[in-house]
């Protein structure tokens, strides 16, 4: 369909001005973040796989520009060029369109997206709590009456692997690759073994740092190849990550249990109330244990606000494919004749601020409605 | 019967082996017409003209339909199409064309042999210079899918539209998706494939678009070029 019907458009309208409604009446201040932006931002924190789907365009200057993939990054911009002290509360609330190239499951090239982002706000479990509050009540003004809400927290991932005994570069490399869980699964099992059996090209050259320093052998080896420095990285860096990966033979194994404790945990789905049982029963240490309670500081303030948290579903996976967040993640679905639809989510992103520039970290949390797909299901 | 349309490159050594491969196979063109040099007529098969086009429109016209037979690179062919997206299909691999779709990296990175530890340092590059590593190339979509596949996320794109070895070198792009038959130009430009960065293994293919296809002059082709057992 090449655009909407009067009638559609007035419909869909009146859907969004009573979701704008709710965010304005609890002191979001309703902004329009530029629909063109800078690709460089975009492109830079969500890497290939988004950039494909960014419509991207050079202007007449030679710089990449492009119509905005979604809004949170446009909003972070807008508080920080308009913001005085970045780190300082501000509310923002938004409707506006966003732009992506179909993907095969032959989404829409543009849609409508209604949101809010929440930035520096003074209670970190409180504000969590709100958004979803905020998502969910503006939902019903549009008239949702049935949904169901996944619940995610990336903050319990980290805390476990905090407590889980291992050199600091195999736990960065775990967290990176949480968000693949074949990766994810190969780089722990590698870890439990710790045996690179596998030799590779550069093997030889690792078992010479058990004799010799690792800048000597680099050294040499740039020196006797003659091979030209190009490819933007120092001979340093290349040197620190040949000892490292020369440390890392002898390196102690990880637990297997210990493993099994991390595979156990994001094995877990279950209602929000059953949770605390669950995670009972992982071996845990200190962080885990004031992971946990914040989760159920953050379930208790949701209770307060009046939302059936106890029935959410708890999903330790839930976060994967959304590689900003940083903590609280949820996503609001409604059922249909071809499976769920995702209609809202939203959660916590303490480190986009800071990647965008900004001088002070900024925590963030905020959610965004697919306006268009909540018209459809509400239809 | 509808005249079906075969695409073979236009110019340089692919039109030559494609021309052969037709020859020795007893299907020669003869090329007539006022569009002399750009049309011809497949002797040996009834009902199918001959179209010469660059081998990257050959890909390209094979996927949106618009020719019904192609011979063409397979770098080329599944650059334009995905696989699954079962837009063309591959009646025959031909005996020529042979090259390697390559992940390379520069020769002076001595602690990168595999994808798995490209994404490691591209991730420690965006640590440190703020910005992602580059990677350029002319395959787009084979490069996106198969980094992604290797769970390679933390790189950007640089369009490539020739002398793809020279980018790191230059300045433009730390590492290169390029197609290589001997490695030679890799080597002396200081760039070495990684251990598991053969995307594709290439050579010159007899392709049809559905159209092609469902035709019975589909199974012609296919058995007059398959490769001798």
């Amino acid at each position: 369909m090449a655009g909407k019907s009067k009638a559609e458009r007035e419909a869909l309208e009146r859907q969004n001005a009573a979701i704008t409604a709710v965010f304005e009446r609890a002191g979001f201040d309703y902004i329009a973040p530029d629909i063109i932006q800078p690709a460089d931002i975009f492109l830079e924190r969500s890497g290939e796989d988004i950039r494909a789907r960014t419509f991207v365009f050079t202007d007449p200057a030679g710089a990449e520009m492009c119509l905005r993939p979604d809004l949170t990054v446009p909003a972070c911009r807008y508080h920080l060029s308009h913001a005085e002290k970045p780190d300082e509360e501000a509310k923002y609330c938004y409707l506006g369109s966003a732009f992506r190239f179909p993907n095969e499951h032959l989404s829409p090239q543009e849609f409508l997206q209604a949101g809010l982002e929440w930035f520096a706000a003074p209670d970190a479990a409180a504000a969590e709590a709100r958004v979803l509050k905020l998502a969910i009540s503006a939902l019903e003004a549009a008239g949702l009456t049935k949904f169901r809400v996944t619940l995610g927290d990336l903050g319990l991932f980290s805390a476990l692997l905090e407590d889980t005994p291992m050199p600091t570069r195999w736990r960065n490399r775990l967290k990176h690759h949480f968000w693949r869980p074949h990766a994810f699964r190969d780089v722990l099992e590698s870890f439990t073994t710790n045996r690179s059996a596998k030799r590779t090209s550069i093997s030889a050259l690792i078992d010479r740092l058990a004799k010799d320093p690792v800048a000597d052998v680099v050294a040499q080896e740039i020196e006797s190849k003659n091979l030209p420095l190009v490819g933007g990285r120092s001979l340093e860096e290349v040197a620190a990550r040949l000892a490292d990966k020369s440390a890392d033979r002898s390196e102690a194994a990880l637990d297997q249990a210990k493993a099994d404790a991390i595979t156990g945990y994001l094995n877990i789905v279950e209602r929000a109330d059953n949770l605390e049982g669950v995670l009972n029963r992982t071996d845990c240490g200190r962080n885990f244990n004031e992971a946990r309670k914040y989760f159920q500081k953050r379930l208790a303030e949701m209770e307060e606000l009046g939302l059936n948290a106890k029935r959410f579903e708890f999903k330790a996976t839930f976060g994967r494919e959304l590689e900003y967040y940083t903590g609280f993640v949820f996503q609001i679905e409604v059922e249909t004749a071809d499976g769920f639809v995702a209609v809202a989510g939203g959660g916590r992103y303490d480190n986009l601020l800071t990647d965008m520039g900004s001088p002070v970290p900024v925590s963030a949390v905020g959610c965004a409605i697919h306006t268009e797909r909540l018209k459809a299901v509400l239809a | 019967m509808k005249v079906l349309t075969l695409a073979i490159p236009s110019k340089g050594r692919l039109m030559q082996q494609a021309s052969a491969v037709l020859e020795t196979a007893g299907l020669s063109i003869a090329r007539a017409g006022a569009e002399r040099g750009y049309r011809g007529q497949l002797k040996g098969i009834d009902g199918i003209e001959v179209a010469f086009l660059s081998a990257a429109e050959i890909a390209q016209n094979l996927r949106e339909g618009k020719l019904d037979f192609g011979i063409t690179g397979a770098d080329l062919l599944w650059e334009k199409s995905a696989a699954e997206e079962n837009l063309v299909s591959v009646l025959a691999p031909l005996n020529f064309g042979f090259a390697n779709v390559v992940v390379a990296v520069p020769e002076c990175w001595l602690d990168v042999a595999s994808m798995a530890d490209l994404d490691e340092v591209s991730e420690s590059f965006y640590a440190r210079h703020g910005r992602r590593l580059r990677v350029a190339t002319k395959y787009l979509n084979l490069t996106r899918r198969f980094f992604a596949e290797k769970g390679v996320t933390g790189y950007r794109i640089v369009e490539s539209l020739g002398a793809t070895e020279g980018a790191p070198a230059a300045g433009t792009a730390e590492v290169i998706v390029d197609i290589t038959t001997t490695g030679s130009t890799l080597a002396a430009n200081h760039l070495k494939v990684l251990d598991d960065g053969v995307i594709l293994r290439s050579t010159a293919v007899l392709a049809a678009s559905p159209a092609g296809l469902n035709d019975p002059r589909a199974a012609l082709l296919q058995n007059s070029l398959k490769k001798p057992e």
